[in-house]
């Protein structure tokens, strides 16, 4: 197997929650040493957070937390302490990149902004992601996902009518930031490589998250349309949406099917045992037109079949359909499994562990979860020992000291 | 100007929706995007709704917003004489992405074995549903259907009503996100040893993982989430997350943990107004959530929760999203407008940061807004390169430009229907 990508490079990760943790993520299961400074006083919320092995609540037993940093090396610092501020200074010249997801203010009352960094270690990296960037009038705004997926647009456009707001599950842009992080990152070590010149990324949850509905923006500020929820309603396809199928043990099962043209409305009507059909839905247009009644119709009929035979037999006339799967039927899906998804992991506290793996996958150089999550500062005295050559002595007078966990 | 990030980086972009998105990001960091594109045009330019309603090839909004800062060349692959012409391109390109089926481009004699011969730095991202493996590996899928499959759906709705998507459909941006990361890792190396490789992304996965670690919660704890509305399915407690107010809605949460000096300060917010019941103003605050959360709550802590809940949303209702966001800055609660995209675009904080770009569309003899960069980069700004292309508009610049073409040949192959 070839090297990893980033063998060699060297991140001081001083993310919490999500976006962050997500982005250096990809660094670290393609070979970077990414050292997670987690501040031990003011402890990362996911640590704290469900699920838990054993469903058991513990600093060490979340796998919320776990799935988001795996690869990574743990130190566990208290950096309300000026001593661990200094430790971090001499650290700071060892590494390529510097990651932060605090509000704006927090590194600055440190001391640890960009420039004071970069004129120790003048070709440095950094990255930092808040909600709303590091600039303007509601920089220092704190808050999760959810929240910013509601001031992103996405639960307005999430809804059986404008009336009726559904939101999209968890923290949802906490899912679309990392990537853009990522590519930032990825390209401003290439640069920094032909220039020799560092840089820092201001990179706002909010103004990523906002690419995943540039249309209805470009819309609103050409023609002043808003666009408002309206269910499973699509303006290309129809039959178009999720219908109910026959339960299963008493588990609730449906599947989603696009119908997008009167072939594909014959093979789903084939597939259903040519029922008698209104003469509404004899034309892409009527049906178009009819999307209710067409529903209501759809639905009795699927009601009584199977999600997974139904949909066999609708792939097979070349209908796009899949069950709609809960978080249950994904442990159990075929292709997931086949594409080597789900990964068990021996954590240090939690033992054998449940980690999702990566979306995607590289002929030659692929990366993976090379080892679990770290335990809180589970790795502070070999990252301590090897980076600035301190000796276990010094390391166990500063744990005394609660400057070190 | 063109971003100097992947200045002098070639991508062909081949795909249709399954993937646009990774071609618009790194056109957004400055890479020569060119848009290979059928005869008739990419199926993305006939995805409504269209701009003023007008259906023509220029007007679709997922066109003009996915497509902006590349150049387009028409290219008809099911000729020999224009698969020959992609060969051309792919020897000139550093990168390629593409969505369609497994085994289409090996049926037309461009599989990666192929390109990978013609030119060994290539990076050949392939965008799929559901992966090359699994039973599944062949099945056809629009959004909805991954958006399905991937478990993002069944969470998304109220209890006995359908499962529901959002209206701009999302599945196929987070692949075409992640083709995007996977080939700016495998840029990296190949940067150094010269090698390029083959990636294949997986939609179905990248679903999954916008769940929020929920996909953990059954091994766990023992059961999967269902739907709730505008509930959270927190363990312990249905609380409410969106709130009506005059005109429109808010998110808020009422919860223990990080939510708590929220939670109190809506409510000392409310007692200053004389809106807070006397039970609550009285006891000065919820008692029922600690620091922990509200994992051990009894029936009279989620009692009291949902009368909170109720005296919330009343108080809510004599407040506008404009008024609530405010308080919501100054009193540092956990809360948000469910903004739409009137209140996006008139945002102030966008607005103090420049964020929103104007580019030029001559075709349409109009200014477009959309979008801006999608992070500051101090010494390589990103962001739109400009507008979407028109059909074909670039034709004469890449294959005479770029492949050495003369006129007459460019213009052969117009008329043999090659381009």
């Amino acid at each position: 197997m070839s090297r990893l990508p980033f063998a060699g490079i060297r991140v001081l990760d001083f993310t919490w929650y999500a976006v962050g943790p997500v982005t250096t993520k990809y660094l670290a299961d393609y070979g970077a040493d990414v050292v997670r400074i987690e501040s031990a006083a003011r402890l990362d919320g996911l640590r704290l957070a469900p699920p838990w092995k054993d469903a058991k609540p513990g600093v060490d037993n979340s796998q919320f937390f776990a799935s988001f940093n795996t690869s990574k090396r743990g130190l566990a610092l208290d950096m309300s302490k000026p001593r661990a501020r200094e430790i971090f200074l001499k650290m700071l010249p060892w590494a390529d990149v510097v990651s932060e997801s605090f509000t704006p203010k927090t590194l600055r009352n440190w001391g640890l902004d960009y420039p004071s960094m970069s004129a120790i270690k003048p070709d440095l990296i950094m990255l930092s992601t808040c909600m709303q960037g590091q600039t303007g009038p509601h920089r220092d705004y704190p808050g999760f996902g959810n929240l910013m997926a509601a001031l992103s647009g996405f639960y307005h456009i999430s809804g059986y009518s404008e009336a009726e707001p559904c939101p999209p599950y968890g923290a949802y842009t906490d899912f679309i930031a990392p990537r853009f992080a990522a590519c930032a990152l990825i390209a401003a070590l290439d640069y920094r490589r032909r220039t020799g010149k560092g840089q820092y990324i201001d990179l706002a949850q909010y103004e990523a998250s906002l690419h995943n509905i540039a249309p209805m923006l470009l819309d609103y500020f050409a023609t002043g349309r808003v666009l408002n929820p309206a269910g499973n309603r699509s303006e290309r396809y129809t039959p178009h949406g999720a219908y109910r199928c026959a339960d299963e043990d008493g588990h609730e099962r449906w599947i989603a099917v696009a119908v997008a043209d009167d072939r594909e409305w014959q093979a789903l009507l084939g597939v259903l045992g040519n029922p008698p059909v209104d003469v509404r839905f004899a034309t892409m247009l009527g049906r178009f037109r009819n999307r209710a009644a067409l529903d209501e119709f759809v639905g009795s009929i699927v009601r009584i079949r199977g999600a997974e035979e139904l949909t066999v037999a609708l792939q097979a006339a070349s209908v796009s359909a899949y069950p709609v799967q809960n978080c249950m039927d994904i442990h159990r899906d075929e292709n997931l499994e086949a594409f080597g998804f789900w990964h068990w992991l021996d954590h240090k506290v939690m033992g054998p562990s449940p980690y999702e793996g990566q979306e995607h996958r590289m002929s030659r150089t692929p990366g993976g979860l090379r080892w679990p999550a770290p335990a809180l500062g589970q790795h502070s005295d070999e990252v301590l020992g090897e980076i600035l050559g301190m000796a276990p002595a010094e390391i166990a007078e500063l744990k005394r000291e609660q400057v070190i966990y | 100007m063109r971003s100097e990030l992947l200045k002098g980086m070639r991508m062909l972009d081949l795909t249709d929706e399954k993937g646009a998105l990774c071609g618009k990001m790194f056109a957004d960091m400055g890479a020569e995007v060119i848009k290979v594109e059928p005869p008739d045009g990419c199926s993305t330019r006939k995805i409504p709704p269209f701009l003023d309603d007008q259906p023509g090839l220029d007007h679709s909004l997922y066109f003009l917003a996915y497509q902006a800062g590349k150049r387009s060349v028409t290219l008809n692959l099911e000729s020999a004489d224009g698969r020959e012409l992609l060969k051309q391109l792919v020897k000139r390109s550093d990168f390629l992405v593409e969505g369609f089926p497994l085994g289409h481009l090996e049926s037309l004699g461009l599989g990666y074995a192929t390109l990978t011969e013609l030119n060994p730095r290539l990076i050949h991202a392939s965008v799929t549903p559901f992966g090359d493996k699994g039973p599944a590996k062949d099945y056809k899928a629009t959004d909805i259907v991954s958006w399905a499959s991937g478990g993002a759906m069944f969470m998304m709705g109220e209890e006995g009503k359908p499962p529901i998507q959002m209206m701009l459909p999302q599945a196929w941006l987070h692949a075409g996100a992640e083709a995007a990361v996977a080939s700016m890792i495998a840029h990296y190396p190949r940067q150094v040893d010269g090698l390029g490789q083959h990636i294949v992304v997986n939609a179905q996965a990248c679903v999954v993982w916008t769940l929020m670690n929920e996909q953990a919660m059954p091994l766990l704890h023992g059961d999967y989430l269902r739907r709730s509305g505008v509930f959270t399915g927190a363990i312990g407690g249905r609380r409410k997350t969106v709130y009506a107010c005059k005109d429109g809605h808010v998110s808020f949460l009422i919860a223990g943990g990080a939510y708590f000096n929220s939670s109190n300060a809506v409510i000392a917010w409310m007692s200053e107004e004389g809106m807070a019941p006397a039970w609550l103003a009285k006891g000065g605050g919820l008692k029922s959530l600690t620091p922990s959360g509200f994992m051990a709550a009894t029936a009279a802590d989620l009692k009291e929760l949902d009368d909170t809940e109720e005296a919330i949303q009343r108080f809510f209702m004599t407040k506008t999203k404009k008024e609530l966001w405010q308080n919501i800055l100054q009193r540092r609660l956990f809360g948000a407008p469910v903004a739409n995209a009137a209140d996006i675009a008139n945002d102030p904080q966008l607005k103090a940061r420049d964020y929103f770009v104007t580019v030029d569309h001559p075709a349409l003899g109009r200014t477009l807004t959309m979008p801006g960069g999608f992070a500051k980069m101090s010494e390589t700004p990103v962001g739109p390169q400009g507008a979407a292309p028109q059909l074909g508009q670039h034709n004469h610049e890449i294959y005479g430009g770029l492949l050495g073409l003369t006129n007459t040949e460019i213009v052969e192959l117009r008329a043999t229907g090659i381009i």
